[in-house]
């Protein structure tokens, strides 16, 4: 039974694409057959931070408006098998895609046997993001640690319980809480909103929390998925959230203040 | 098209059994009118019998009527007449109007109206043209409890007409609560909320943590951070007492 996962967050900027690709690679790398679309019509961004930007010749849009086969337009990744991403069109807008148009794709990706579908929402409440939404069977609402991310978070969240497929069947789209760009010196110092405030504010279950890292804007530079980057932090807070994604009981890391090294640790390790 | 029953402001004329005269009424009228006149030329203008009782049937409504459009208002009705009074004076050209209210619900409907006002901008009840004793019978016979079970969210809006409102999860700044009766949230109250949007003073709010923006019963509104209250962030309930909102420890 495939699932439709949407990376979601309201506010733009947070993380969703990053989320996006790391999280579907950390599926794909389970050995789970994934898709990720990029729902950013416009402003194609997904392509970029995978590194298949070269490699793109058809995208959604054609998919939808029957100028090519899913099966051209799909990019397979070539450093983890069972990965598919599926990129936005640059040069149309929001308006190209359709909920009919939407629901074909992802039917037939469901039927082509995709475990996992991935979808990556743009920023704002209107239609790209609620397109991505729609056919969401649970979601991944992205927020970073300031009272506005945290704000948009939960008015997405409010949407998602009123307007997807789902909550006008009656259900509803099971949530979670991802909260990216995490420097626990900055909550420590009261610039950041605490981890456990914004579980209180938003209360949804947290599956995970990202530090603040480098090696995310490294990864999204190179076109390398920061999930493969076994030896930053936020890649293995990544796993950590694929762990319990797929209902492993991983505990939290990273969120304490790390102890400042001295100048001999730092010399002799 | 669309016909409504609405609430509007109308100038009602109460006569006294001095007024029979119709020529002295004119005089003190046209007084009247000359101390405002932009406010009061080409405005409606409802009679009111209830001071006259019995006298009312020595009045001629057709003349009433002319005088009153010679002054520059514009007559619209009769109220607080015995029926085959109001007959003759629908005959004359006079709508026949709803009774006034008691005193002490006039003032219920005030409140009624500033809460309208008050959520006009966010879809709250729409206003209503049945008077507010009518209302509270109304409410009594059809009470609508609403219980919620999901976080309310920024920018979702919950209202429950005709009765309770129950919330079993936190509420966000930017959501907005409103209920014709009391308000409960067993979690954080962080958004707006508006218990007894149509006018009911004995509506409460109660919650397990007070964050609340804004806190309104029958139309009297409060922001919290406006208040002095040491219960920000604890178990509080909310009534009204006179005019003033009293914000008391729960339990």
């Amino acid at each position: 039974m495939s699932k439709v996962i949407v990376v979601t967050s309201g506010k733009g900027g947070v993380g969703k694409t990053t989320t996006s690709a790391a999280f579907a690679s950390g599926l794909a790398a389970k050995g789970y057959k994934t898709a990720v679309i990029d729902f950013d019509v416009g402003l194609r961004n997904l392509d970029l931070i995978m590194g298949v930007e070269r490699r793109v010749v058809y995208d959604f849009v054609n998919v939808i408006n029957g100028e090519s086969t899913l099966k051209q337009a799909l990019i397979r990744d070539k450093r983890v098998d069972n990965l598919y991403i599926l990129p936005a069109s640059q040069t149309r807008d929001k308006d190209a895609l359709t909920t009919e148009g939407v629901e074909s794709v992802i039917n037939e990706l469901k039927e082509d046997g995709f475990d996992y579908i991935v979808c990556d929402s743009p920023a704002g409440i209107e239609k790209g993001a609620f397109m991505a939404l729609y056919f969401a069977d649970e979601a991944i609402v992205v927020t970073n640690p300031e009272v506005s991310s945290v704000r948009d978070s939960d008015r997405i969240l409010g949407i998602l319980q009123s307007r997807s497929r789902a909550a006008e069947q009656g259900g509803t789209v099971k949530e979670h809480l991802l909260i990216t760009r995490y420097s626990p010196d900055r909550v420590e110092g009261g610039d950041m909103l605490g981890m456990d405030d914004i579980v209180e504010i938003l209360s949804v279950p947290l599956i995970g929390v990202i530090p603040e890292s480098e090696s995310v804007l490294q990864a999204s530079n190179s076109g390398n998925s920061v999930v493969l980057d076994e030896q930053s932090h936020a890649g293995q807070a990544y796993t950590d959230v694929v762990a319990r994604f797929l209902g492993e009981d991983v505990p939290l890391r990273f969120i304490d203040v790390q102890p400042k090294k001295g100048f001999f640790k730092k010399l002799f390790g | 098209m669309k016909l409504k029953g609405e609430m509007s402001m109308l100038n009602v004329l109460h006569l006294q059994e001095s007024d029979l005269e119709l020529t002295s009424l004119q005089v003190s009228l046209e007084k009247k009118r000359d101390e405002a006149p932009q406010f009061f030329i080409q405005s409606p203008l409802v009679v009111d019998c209830s001071d006259l009782a019995e006298q009312c049937n020595r009045l001629d409504f057709g003349a009433l009527r002319a005088m009153i459009l010679e002054l520059g208002f514009i007559p619209v009705g009769v109220r607080s007449a015995p029926k085959d009074v109001l007959l003759v004076a629908n005959k004359a050209g006079w709508a026949i109007m709803r009774e006034g209210h008691a005193p002490s619900a006039k003032k219920q409907d005030k409140s009624g109206q500033a809460d309208n006002h008050q959520s006009a901008s966010s879809n709250g009840p729409a206003s209503d043209n049945s008077g507010s004793t009518e209302k509270q019978t109304q409410a009594q016979s059809t009470i609508q409890s609403l219980t919620i079970e999901r976080p309310v969210r920024s920018g979702q809006q919950v209202y429950a007409a005709n009765g309770d409102m129950t919330i079993l999860a936190p509420t966000s700044s930017g959501s907005e609560l409103v209920a014709d009766g009391s308000i409960h949230v067993y979690g954080a109250l962080r958004g707006r909320v508006l218990a007894g949007a149509r006018g009911n003073v004995s509506a409460r709010i109660f919650c397990h943590s007070l964050q609340a923006e804004l806190i309104a019963i029958a139309g009297r509104y409060q922001l919290l951070d406006e208040s002095d209250t040491d219960l920000k962030g604890k178990p509080a309930m909310i009534r009204l007492e006179g005019e003033k909102l009293i914000i008391e420890p729960l339990g």
